[in-house]
C-alpha cells in the first residue's frame, strides 16, 4: 500500500505544533525508517498511518483513498510496540490467532493461518507457551506475527528493537528484513539509532523538530545530507564540523568565493582526511599536527589539530607513530559546506564547480532532488 | 544473631496468630457448652462434654434456612452487580478520554472519605420513599456502586500498558472486546481479591440489613442472631453455634481463595 501525506500538522494540545506540514510518499512495498532523536515527532508520524491518531490538519492516503477519517481497525494496520504488548494470559498460538478471531475467521482456519506465520517468524516450537516464558526476541517475533496476521496494509513498528541487547538487535533487524522482503508488506519502522536503520531501509525519513529533514535512500543519505543535521545525525563516527572561516585560506582559489563568503559550517567525513600517497579525489591538502594517534586491529584514529580545530581521521593507519606535523588530504568526497541555515552549499550531490574548472558547466538535472524523489539504489 | 532474630521472629508471629485465633476457638468452645458453663468463672477452654445438641436447637430457634436464602441473595447479586458497575467505570477511568475525567475522579474519590455511617440516614430515607424497606431492593441497592473497588480496580487496570490497549484495538477489538477478553483476564488476581472481599463483607453485614428491614422473611444471618437475644438475656451457647454456621460459608471462601487475596492487596499498593 502506497502511503501519502498531504500537508499534515498534528497538536496534541492546539498550541504547540509537533508536526508541522508533512508531506511524503511512502512507495508500495517499501521498508522505510522513520529516524531522528527522541521527541522528534517520529512515534507521532507512525501513529497518524496508524490511524490510532487523527491529523489536526492535512489528509492521509492509502493508494488513492483518503482515509484521514479513518480510525485504526478501517486502515487494516499491523502494528508492533516497542514492549511487544502481548496478551500476557494467551498462549503464542491464541495471540497470534487474536486479530483473526476478531476478524471471526473461523477456529480451524485461523489456527492454520497462525502455525503459518509462526513458522514465518520462526517460534513454530513455542505455541503453547505463555509470553512470560519467551525471551524478548522471541517475543519480538511473535509481535510481528500477531501484526501480520490479518494480512495488513501496511507494517508499523515503533522501536521495535531497543529493548533487546545489542547482538539479539542486530539478528532481529536481519530477520525484520528478512520477513518483510518475504511477505511484501510496506513497512515503516521508528528507530533512533542510525546505524540500525542505515542497515534495513530501502528509505529513511529524518525527523526532527517537526519537519522532514530528508527523505532518500540510506547511501544518499550519507553521501549527500541535504543539511547540517543530518550530516551529523548520521555516520559513526561523528562527521568533523567546524567553521568555515578556518578553511577559508586554504580553500581560496580553490572553491568559488560566492561559495566561501556564504558558508558557515564545513563538515568532513573521517574517511575525507587521508595521507596524500592515500588520495583518490583530493580537493586540497592541508597541514596540521598530529595531537594522538589510535590503532587497533585494522582500525585507527588520528586526531589532528588543523588550525586550533581537532579533526578525526579514520584513513591514516598508515601513519608513523612518531609522526609530529603532517600535510594531509582533503578529499571531495564526504567534504560538505553549510551556509547559516544549516543548508548544503557545497559537496555532496551537487556538481563541485571549481575555480578555474572549464568543464563545470551547471547541469540543473543533477541539482539536488527534493527530498523523497528518488528511488532505492542498493 | 540471625538465629535469635529468626526465634524472635517465629515467636511474634505465632502470638499474632494465636491472638486471631482465640476469638474463634472461644466460639466453638462456647458453642458447645452448657448454659451455666458458657458464664462460668475461671472460664471454660473445653467443654466437659460436648453439647453438639446445640447446633440442632439454634438451627430450630428461628428460620435459619430462610436468613440463609437471604443472605446467599443479597451476596450474589450485590457482589456481582458491584463488580461489574466497577469493572465498568474503572475500565473508563484509566483507559478512555473523556471530558471532565479528572475532575470527576477526584469527586469520586472525595466521597471515599464520608463515614459510612453518615450514608445510613440519607439512604434509608431515599429508600423509603421509594417504598422499597422489606424488600431485597432496599438490600442490594445502596451496594451496587462502590469508589473504592473503582479505586483498587483502576490501579490494577493503570498497570496494563496503554500499548497493549492500542494493539489490542489495532487487531480489531472493541473497547468492550478488550475490556472482557483482555483487561479483565490480566487483572484476574484483583478481581478475585476484590471480590472475596465483598462476598465477606455483604455476607456480614449487620446495620444496614437490620436498619431497612423488620420483617423476619427478609432478614439476613447476622441479624437473625439478634433472635438469641432476648429480654432476660443472652443464650451465649446457642448464639455462638449460630454464629459458627453463619461464618463457615466465609471460611470456606477464603481457604480457597487466599492465595488471590493475598496477591491482590498487595498488588493494588492498599494496604490492610
Ligand atoms: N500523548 C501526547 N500528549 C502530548 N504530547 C505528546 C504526546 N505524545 C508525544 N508528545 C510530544 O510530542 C513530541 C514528539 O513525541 P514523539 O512522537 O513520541 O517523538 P519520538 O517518537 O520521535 O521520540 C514530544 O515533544 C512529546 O513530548
Ligand atoms: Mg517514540
Amino acid at each position: 500500500m502506497q502511503v501519502t501525506f498531504k500537508d499534515v500538522t498534528l497538536s496534541y494540545d492546539g498550541k504547540r505544533d509537533i508536526l508541522k506540514h508533512l508531506n511524503f510518499v511512502i512507495q508500495e512495498g517499501s521498508l522505510v525508517c522513520l529516524l531522528g532523536p527522541s521527541g522528534g515527532g517520529k512515534s507521532t508520524t507512525l501513529n497518524l498511518i496508524s490511524g490510532l491518531l487523527a491529523p489536526t490538519g492535512g489528509h492521509i492516503f492509502f493508494d488513492d483513498a483518503d482515509v484521514t477519517k479513518k480510525d485504526a481497525l478501517g486502515r487494516k494496520v499491523g502494528m508492533v510496540f516497542q514492549n511487544y504488548a502481548l496478551y500476557p494470559h494467551l498462549t503464542v498460538l491464541k495471540n497470534i490467532e487474536f486479530p483473526l478471531k476478531m476478524a471471526k475467521m473461523s477456529k480451524a482456519d485461523r489456527t492454520k493461518r497462525a502455525k503459518e506465520l509462526a513458522a514465518l517468524v520462526h517460534v513454530e516450537d513455542q505455541l503453547d507457551k505463555k509470553p512470560g516464558e519467551l525471551s524478548g526476541g522471541q517475543q519480538q517475533r511473535v509481535a510481528i506475527a500477531r501484526a501480520l496476521a490479518k494480512e495488513p496494509s501496511i507494517l508499523l513498528l515503533d522501536e521495535p528493537l531497543s529493548n533487546l541487547d545489542a547482538r539479539l538487535r542486530i539478528e532481529m533487524r536481519e530477520e525484520i528484513r528478512r520477513i518483510q522482503r518475504e511477505t511484501g508488506v510496506t513497512t515503516v519502522f521508528v528507530t533512533h539509532d542510525q546505524d540500525e536503520a542505515m542497515h534495513i531501509s530501502d528509505q529513511i525519513m529524518v525527523l526532527h523538530d517537526g519537519h522532514i529533514q530528508q527523505f532518500s535512500t540510506p547511501k544518499k543519505l550519507y553521501a549527500s545530507p541535504d543539511n547540517l543535521f543530518v550530516a551529523q545525525f548520521i555516520g559513526e563516527p561523528v562527521i568533523n564540523s567546524i567553521p568555515a572561516t578556518a578553511l577559508n585560506h586554504d580553500l581560496a582559489g580553490i572553491v568559488p568565493d560566492s561559495i566561501l563568503t556564504q558558508a558557515q559550517t564545513a563538515g568532513i567525513r573521517p574517511e575525507a582526511l587521508t595521507l596524500p600517497q592515500r588520495a583518490l579525489d583530493p580537493l586540497v591538502t592541508l597541514h596540521g599536527k598530529v595531537l594522538e594517534f589510535d590503532q587497533f586491529g585494522r582500525e585507527s584514529t588520528a586526531n589532528i589539530d588543523y588550525n586550533g580545530y581537532q579533526l578525526i581521521s579514520t584513513e591514516m593507519s598508515q601513519l608513523a607513530h612518531d609522526t609530529k606535523e603532517l600535510d594531509f588530504t582533503l578529499e571531495k568526497k564526504g567534504f560538505f559546506l553549510f551556509d547559516a541555515d544549516g543548508k548544503r552549499i557545497f559537496g555532496g550531490d551537487t556538481p563541485m564547480v571549481l575555480v578555474g574548472d572549464q568543464s563545470a558547466q551547471k547541469d540543473p538535472a543533477a541539482a539536488p532532488t527534493e527530498s523523497g524523489g528518488d528511488t532505492h539504489a542498493e | 544473631m540471625k538465629k535469635v532474630a529468626s526465634i524472635l521472629r517465629y515467636t511474634i508471629l505465632t502470638l499474632g496468630a494465636l491472638i486471631m485465633i482465640l476469638p474463634f476457638f472461644w466460639m466453638l468452645s462456647t458453642s458447645l457448652k452448657t448454659q451455666p458453663e458458657t458464664v462460668q468463672i475461671p472460664p471454660v477452654w473445653i467443654p466437659k462434654q460436648l453439647q453438639w445438641g446445640n447446633y440442632v436447637e439454634a438451627f430450630k430457634a428461628a428460620p435459619f434456612a430462610r436468613y440463609f436464602v437471604n443472605s446467599v441473595i443479597v451476596t450474589g447479586v450485590t457482589t456481582i452487580g458491584q463488580l461489574f458497575t466497577s469493572i465498568l467505570a474503572a475500565f473508563a477511568f484509566s483507559k478512555l478520554r473523556f471530558w471532565g475525567k479528572n475532575i470527576l475522579f477526584l469527586i469520586f474519590l472525595g466521597t471515599m472519605m464520608i463515614p459510612g455511617e453518615m450514608l445510613i440516614i440519607p439512604n434509608f430515607v431515599t429508600l423509603s420513599n421509594m417504598h422499597l424497606v422489606n424488600t431485597y431492593g432496599a438490600l442490594i441497592l445502596p451496594w451496587l456502586a462502590s469508589f473504592f473497588t473503582v479505586f483498587t480496580l483502576r490501579q490494577t487496570f493503570n498497570s496494563v500498558s496503554d500499548q497493549t490497549y492500542f494493539a489490542a484495538k489495532i487487531d480489531g477489538a472493541s473497547d468492550w472486546r478488550f475490556l472482557w477478553h483482555i483487561l479483565v483476564p490480566m487483572s484476574k488476581s484483583t478481581i478475585t481479591a476484590v471480590t472475596v472481599l465483598q462476598v465477606i463483607g455483604s455476607w456480614n453485614a449487620f446495620m444496614w440489613p437490620l436498619i431497612v428491614t423488620n420483617d423476619e422473611n427478609m432478614r439476613t444471618l447476622p441479624v437473625g442472631l439478634q433472635a438469641f437475644t432476648t429480654d432476660a438475656g443472652t443464650n451465649f451457647a446457642l448464639l455462638m453455634a449460630a454464629s459458627t454456621f453463619v461464618i463457615i460459608p466465609m471460611v470456606v471462601v477464603y481457604i480457597f481463595l487466599q492465595k488471590y487475596i493475598i496477591a491482590g492487596i498487595s498488588n493494588s499498593g492498599l494496604k490492610g
